[in-house]
């Protein structure tokens, strides 16, 4: 049972409520083993803007970091230990012939995390998609924060955002993917390179 | 009451007393042994000593950031091991690879790990930003943690892509050539970045020791001081959780 408790915030339904009132539970729980303090009306200066959220009465129940977090933590880099020695153990890190000037492979790639540029490359001019657009992503993504004004963290208040972001990471995914994928020989599209050829050996 | 008049043997009673000056409160019987252990130990400070249910919960965070943290030891350790047997020099790197995997033990397994472990960070950096965004953790009062945030994915970024070029092999030099050309076309300041950042004009000893010292000395220097704000800050601007 979702029990709501304090004001309700402008702009939401019914049922949203106002984090200014009440604070970050953590916050008053981060001096000691104590239950957070709840202050009514007191707020800090970052709580005067605090976002509206929905929260459950049961999910405001703190817990100790120690061993709770830090068991939970412990599994999780255990896991991925075990799941990164599997990979070690059965594929090897790629290592070519010796590196030589006057011999370029081709396609000659970009690690695979920049082959999302070298692929913008193929489409727009190089200073468009080897400098504009990087920088443009980087300097959007540092002001991102203060250009949002939408105080709530609902996805149902964050329509406009979720889409922008999603189709930021959708476009960035695919381009890294087609530049890692489908671009053959002189970085031209290439089929091949995933389904192979019926009848011809792949160059690679 | 002394370690003699409780009839302990002195070597256990020493015992004790090393045991009990390490790890001053036991096992985490209850809640309020458990939250002064986290208030006296180093490396527990970096939580606070009770937080919301609902912050920590595996479905809401996913672990990311700290599996992400997780990896930059891992390899940090295992960039370590590497560097015993690596020389930064056109002429010896590439060998010095090779004895790693068939020559020192355990070299192959380092190396394997090093590499899958960085794709990994790169992966896992990229999707904690992601998660981050989706539940708008980023918002007042968190606004300069995301921008710290931002610059440690960049951070893992560089620190992959200096990494790329060590190993002085066909992938390593040609990969580093397409990627470092892209600084050229930059207006104006392209091509002296473009020759800073390789100490040359093409891909050679010059842009190895830079790199080299980029990969195992600053970037990670950068990013550790980045990672104990982006840590702190997450302590004293407090959790969010439970959309």
């Amino acid at each position: 049972m979702a029990t709501l408790t304090g004001p309700t915030g402008p702009g939401t339904g019914a049922g949203a409520q106002g984090d200014g009132g009440r604070g970050d539970g953590a916050r008053g729980a981060a001096v000691g083993s104590r239950p957070p303090v709840v202050r009514p009306g007191v707020s800090g200066p970052e709580l005067a803007a605090a976002p509206l959220v929905v929260r459950r009465v049961e999910e405001e129940e703190t817990v100790v970091t120690f061993p709770t977090l830090v068991w939970k933590e412990f599994l999780a880099g255990l896991g991925m230990f075990v799941l990164l020695l599997a990979v070690s153990v059965q594929i090897n890190a790629p290592l070519l012939q010796i590196a030589n000037p006057a011999i370029t492979p081709n396609p000659a790639k970009a690690p695979w995390y920049f082959v999302g540029l070298q692929e913008l490359l193929e489409h727009f001019p190089p200073v468009m998609a080897g400098v504009m657009f990087p920088t443009f992503v980087i300097v959007g993504m540092l002001v991102t924060p203060y250009l949002d004004r939408n105080p709530s963290r609902r996805p149902q208040d964050r329509k406009v955002a979720i889409v922008m972001f999603t189709v930021y990471l959708c476009l960035a995914v695919t381009f890294v993917l087609v530049g890692q994928l489908f671009r053959g020989l002189g970085f031209n599209w290439d089929w091949t390179q995933i389904f192979g050829h019926p009848g011809l050996q792949s160059p690679y | 009451m002394s370690a003699e008049s409780r009839g302990e043997n002195p070597i256990t009673a020493l015992g004790r007393q090393v045991w009990g000056s390490i790890f001053r409160h036991g096992l985490p019987v209850s809640d309020k042994v458990a939250a002064r252990t986290a208030l006296t130990n180093f490396f527990l400070h970096v939580h606070p000593v009770r937080v919301k249910r609902s912050a920590i919960r595996v479905s809401y965070t996913l672990c990311l950031g700290g599996l992400s943290f997780f990896l930059f030891i891992l390899l940090t350790i295992s960039g370590l091991f590497l560097m015993f047997y690596y020389v930064p020099s056109t002429n010896q790197a590439y060998q010095n690879i090779q004895d790693l995997q068939f020559v020192a033990t355990f070299g192959l397994l380092m190396r394997n790990l090093h590499r899958w472990a960085a794709d990994a960070m790169v992966i896992t950096v990229w999707l904690h930003m992601a998660r981050v965004f989706y539940q708008g953790a980023y918002k007042p009062p968190r606004e300069f943690n995301w921008a710290i945030g931002t610059l440690l994915l960049l951070t893992t970024l560089l620190l992959s892509f200096s990494g790329y070029l060590l190993p002085w092999d066909q992938l390593a030099i040609w990969a580093i050539t397409v990627g470092t050309n892209m600084a050229k076309y930059a207006p104006i300041v392209g091509p002296f970045t473009h020759y800073v950042l390789l100490g040359g004009r093409t891909v050679s000893q010059g842009a190895l020791i830079r790199f080299y010292v980029l990969h195992v000395i600053a970037l990670p220097l950068v990013g550790f001081v980045l990672m104990v704000i982006h840590f702190w800050r997450v302590r004293k601007d407090g959790f969010t959780g439970g959309l």
